[in-house]
């Protein structure tokens, strides 16, 4: 029978936060999932990841106990053996180099409740802020930046205001394939009469739709907006009121885009001035416009100055603290929000409570009761780099796969195998988990309680509605007893609402949020405090958390490794909308994974003649940095010079190939730009794994380097 | 055809929960089993899923295979009532016991239940049921108990010698005339509320004589995002794909939910595909629907006009939005 009961929860893909009910069969399976029809979101509509939720966390091969390695593999374990082994290998690595050898990488698709444990385990219990998360390599650009020019590093607006406004501005976001019922509002929006712009170097669908597409060269974000923003002062279209009463920097900044006309720049973007000219028209005089951007904005060394550019638009034409405006970060995953709000970095606490600021440190240091750290802690690729020193040595890791999702995968491997003690909690067997000195089984979304903060700030309750498969425990369960066989009762809560309400009441822009108040609407959007009782859905209406926004000129940063002779195309990275991260939930639906490409190179039909390529052609990839085999699917979405792919596919990582050179600030790797070389294989000849090319005597990279 | 008149519902659910297990539509607009003893107050109007799963399982093992033997994996499930089907997806359930007349997974949870129907006064948002034949007087040989609100009570309708069946035990008293009556009019009051469907009508006559242009359907497949969400609501969907799953020496077959807007659906093993382009997939997915071509084997149309596609499409490409456009391009 389909339900016997249906329980209310949230969708555990992606960070839009649609409401679902899970349908629980007599057998306290998910026998299937239902769209919530009255959510303020999500209107009675899911993705196909969300329809193929049972999939993603059902039994079949979930891990039901610890296990523990040895010679040959792992052995199933109980939990007190796998608690004592991990307890005597952190006990070991701190006594011999204390605690900025150890850390936790928490997981943006766990719950509030899981993360707030998470990072207090590593502050208060291994006494260390090591402490990070997969924002890394999304959106820390976006929370360094806005933190500098709004003092806020989140979604402005809710995407309720895409109804409302007139102009929608998509740069660097697939809306329809990552944030799908997002994507959807957007086509909705657009056929009610809204204009959209849409900016990316690849024909999405959403450019398809669009009334203008600027297909920009990757890596030229800054120019295109400091030449919408030459246009829009030497137009007049700039808001003056608004940038007089409520900005600081006008000056500068419109010194600083003197030079950037369209006409100059059209070149180095990649467009005509034409159309540059007509989006800083549109933006410029609309009377509510919408920028909603992703990771074509973020993942590049100039990841923070990109989004202080957009910043820097949104403010000139006061494109914010209204309905239907605002600066608007899509976030990738289901509890990214929450994880970052949730102090899940080297340098803040819940709330984004500075860790540098002795006073701040004395208050948390006074709740928690325990003496805390005061070096900022590392980041997660700053302990891959640290571990491949010898410097840091064991590591708490759930809910991620770093082998797969991380950039230059052979660098991220190389430092797990450094390591002393990895222990990783899971659903499934991972990249990363096989890696592992210790898997613990994690209980997925459907078989605990807790809440979620979606990309609109929205937080949200999940509620259980099976038990744990097997023996697995809530993350905040596990760590907790990792803490008491270190000797700390700091983490002994009875259930998540005490978990939610030690949170809420150290991080200001949760305080005035309760389970009981969460149930009574659909969740509640910070801040939510007493000046706010109901939650905020359009943030800086009347001021900036920093009094007023600080309009701060950037200019133009190279990107990393341009194509050249040796590599001469450029790699992207881009998402399906069948697939999700590392695939570890989405590619279970035997559904999602037919949707599957049978190759994941994306090339343009002149790229593919050049190089004497059929459809579905088995190809090699190469970069400084690594190969891969697949093979290529030829598609006019993408301009010649550039390819592209997905990185949710761990026998074809595109992270093999993908360049770690960093945004100074925010340290997110370049992601969105790399140079690579294809070669067509021998006709006849499959492209292999990455295992298999690893396990391989003598790789083609030997051979051709020899 | 017997009419009672039914004072308090609760006193049916009760007496139906004595020998099946109940399932009635929660405040949530989802099929929840019931406690027949303290029944929930009945829901009006389209729940969110229609019946559709309870007879066509959206996961079901169909045979496992040891190495030697196959054995046949059928469900046994106890009798049970669902009390609440809307015309619309009582004609889909009729619909669909064509298609699966000779599938015993199907059959074996079909042959367990009882409907008891209940009928709209009102239409829903995005429904059409008269348009298509479905509704809202629930339509003869679709159920076997049918329920209609009359002031404070209930017409009760015996549909079925089944239904019949089901009330020996209850003491009821015959409806009077006036009750009949009174149902007749309110259906008549629904039925004039629908808003006009004439681009229903048009958009189904412009697909029948093939007058839509390939570039409509390839502009309406950029806006499908192939989630699924129209063929898992539709009450009449009926495709399924299957995965062989082995573990410790024994291969299970199971079957689910599939979609025909999927790219893999029809995508061959040489990746050949039929129906390479979205819009395609689209056309095909409304032909199905509204084509004459079908009407020959269902003896109707393969839609109830529920309206479920229009509300959970995420790409704004249900019935009235695509009959909308097919009806304006010809």
């Amino acid at each position: 029978m389909p339900g016997k009961q249906a329980v209310q929860t949230i969708c555990p893909f992606c960070g839009v936060g649609c409401g679902m009910h899970l349908l629980v069969d007599d057998q306290n399976r998910v026998a299937a999932v239902s769209p919530q029809g009255d959510h303020p979101i999500s209107r009675g509509k899911l993705c196909a990841k969300g329809w193929s939720t049972p999939f993603a966390i059902e039994p079949g091969d979930r891990i039901r106990q610890p296990l523990i390695r040895t010679d040959d593999g792992f052995r199933p374990a109980s939990w007190d053996e796998a608690l004592e082994v991990i307890r005597y290998g952190l006990l070991d690595i701190l006594s011999q180099l204390g605690p900025t050898a150890v850390g936790v990488i928490s997981s943006a698709r766990a719950s509030n409740e899981d993360n707030y444990a998470a990072q207090k385990f590593a502050r208060a219990v291994l006494g260390t802020n090591n402490i990070d998360h997969c924002a890394r390599i999304c959106h820390s650009p976006t929370v360094a930046g806005l933190k500098q020019t709004l003092g806020s590093g989140a979604m402005t607006n809710s995407a309720a205001d895409i109804d409302s406004a007139e102009v929608l501005v998509v740069w660097g976001a697939d809306a329809t394939e990552n944030h799908a019922i997002l994507g959807g509002h957007i086509i909705e929006a657009k056929l009610r009469g809204a204009t959209l712009i849409v900016v990316d170097p690849r024909r999405t669908r959403l450019a398809k739709l669009a009334d203008l597409h600027l297909q920009v060269k990757p890596g030229t974000n800054i120019l295109l907006v400091n030449a919408l923003l030459h246009e829009i002062f030497r137009h007049g279209w700039q808001n003056q009121d608004f940038l007089d009463s409520r900005c600081e920097g006008a000056d500068a900044l419109r010194k600083s885009v003197r030079d950037t006309s369209p006409t100059q720049l059209a070149d180095a973007i990649g467009v005509p001035a034409e159309q540059i000219e007509a989006m800083a028209r549109t933006y410029g005089q609309a009377n509510s416009a919408m920028i909603l951007y992703g990771m074509g904005i973020t993942q590049f060394v100039s990841g923070t100055f990109n989004v202080m550019a957009l910043s820097n638009l949104a403010l000139s034409c006061g494109q914010i603290g209204r309905p239907g405006t605002g600066i608007n970060p899509l976030r990738g995953q289901n509890n990214v929000q929450g994880a970052c709000d949730m102090g899940c970095l080297p340098n803040v606490y819940p709330g984004y409570q500075d860790v540098a600021d002795p006073a701040v440190r004395q208050h948390v240091s006074d709740y928690w009761q325990c003496p805390l750290p005061d070096h900022t802690g590392l980041t997660s690729m700053g302990m891959t780099q640290a571990a491949l020193r010898g410097e840091f040595k064991g590591l708490i890791l759930f809910g991620e796969d770093p082998v797969v999702t991380d950039p230059d995968q052979n660098e991220v491997l190389a430092s797990l195998k450094a390591l002393d003690l990895l222990v990783v909690a899971e659903l499934t067997m991972t990249e990363t988990a096989r890696h592992a000195h210790v898997v613990l089984p994690a209980a997925s979304f459907a078989e605990k309680n807790g809440t979620f903060t979606n990309c609109e700030r929205r937080v949200q309750r999940i509620h259980q509605a099976i038990p744990p498969v097997g023996e697995a425990l809530g993350d905040w369960q596990w760590l907790g007893a990792i803490a008491r066989q270190l000797g700390s009762s700091s983490l002994d809560w009875t259930n998540s609402q005490a978990v939610f309400d030690e949170m809420a009441g150290m991080t200001p822009s949760y305080s005035g949020m309760s389970y009981e108040k969460l149930a009574r609407q659909h969740g509640l959007q910070w801040p939510c405090d007493d000046a706010a009782p109901e939650g905020t859905p359009t943030l800086h209406q009347t001021e900036f958390p920093i009094g007023r926004a600080r309009l701060i000129p950037v200019h133009h940063v190279d990107i990393d490794e341009p194509a050249d002779a040796d590599y001469p195309l450029q790699l992207t990275t881009n998402r399906l909308h069948f697939h999700y991260g590392c695939g570890s939930m989405s590619r279970k639906s035997p559904l999602l994974e037919r949707e599957t490409p049978d190759g994941i190179l994306f090339i343009s039909p002149e790229d593919a003649r050049n190089l004497r390529l059929k459809n579905h052609s088995a190809i090699g990839i190469r970069s400084r940095r690594g190969y891969l085999e697949t093979r290529a699917i030829i598609t006019d979405d993408l301009p010649p010079g550039l390819v592209s792919m997905p990185y949710h596919f761990s026998e074809a990582p595109s992270n093999q190939l993908t360049n770690r050179a960093m945004d100074p600030v925010s340290k997110m790797p370049e992601l969105k730009v790399c140079a690579v070389r294809i070669t067509p294989l021998p006709e006849g000849q499959a492209p292999r794994t990455i295992q298999s090319i690893r396990a391989s005597a003598a790789p083609p990279s030997a051979r051709e380097n020899s | 055809m017997i009419h009672y008149r039914l004072a308090e519902l609760a006193e049916l659910t009760r007496h139906l929960g004595r020998t099946r297990q109940v399932w009635q539509r929660s405040g949530a607009k989802e099929w929840c089993q019931a406690d027949a003893s303290n029944p929930p107050p009945l829901e009006a109007g389209r729940s969110v899923q229609s019946a559709k799963g309870f007879f066509f399982a959206e996961q079901e093992h169909i045979f496992e295979f040891d190495g030697r033997y196959f054995r046949e994996t059928l469900p046994k499930p106890a009798p049970f009532a669902l009390i609440g089907v809307s015309s619309c997806d009582l004609v889909a359930i009729a619909y669909q016991d064509q298609f699966f007349a000779s599938d015993p997974h199907y059959q074996a949870r079909r042959q367990q239940a009882l409907l008891v129907g209940l009928e709209c006064t009102v239409p829903c948002e995005h429904g059409f049921c008269p348009t298509v034949d479905a509704g809202p007087a629930a339509r003869p040989g679709t159920s076997d108990l049918v329920l209609h609100p009359v002031g404070n009570g209930w017409l009760l309708t015996v549909t079925s010698e089944q239904g019949r069946k089901s009330l020996q035990g209850l003491n009821l008293t015959t409806a009077p005339e006036a009750m009949k009556q009174q149902r007749q009019a309110q259906l008549a009051d629904c039925e004039r509320q629908f808003p006009d469907d004439q681009h229903i009508r048009d958009g189904v006559q412009a697909l029948n004589a093939g007058t839509v242009n390939a570039s409509t359907w390839q502009q309406m497949g950029v806006q499908c995002l192939s989630c699924s969400g129209c063929t898992s609501l539709c009450p009449t969907c009926s495709c399924y794909g299957v995965q062989d799953q082995s573990a410790d020496q024994t291969i299970t077959r199971r079957r689910f939910w599939d979609s025909c807007l999927y790219d893999g659906f029809q995508r061959e093993a040489s990746q050949h595909n039929p129906s390479d382009d979205a819009g395609a997939r689209v056309y095909r997915f409304w032909y199905h629907k509204f084509s004459d071509d079908f009407r020959k084997d269902f003896g109707r149309y393969g839609c109830v006009g529920c309206g479920r596609c229009e509300a959970t499409c995420p790409g704004v490409i249900g019935i009235h939005s695509v009959m909308k456009r097919i009806s304006q391009h010809d």
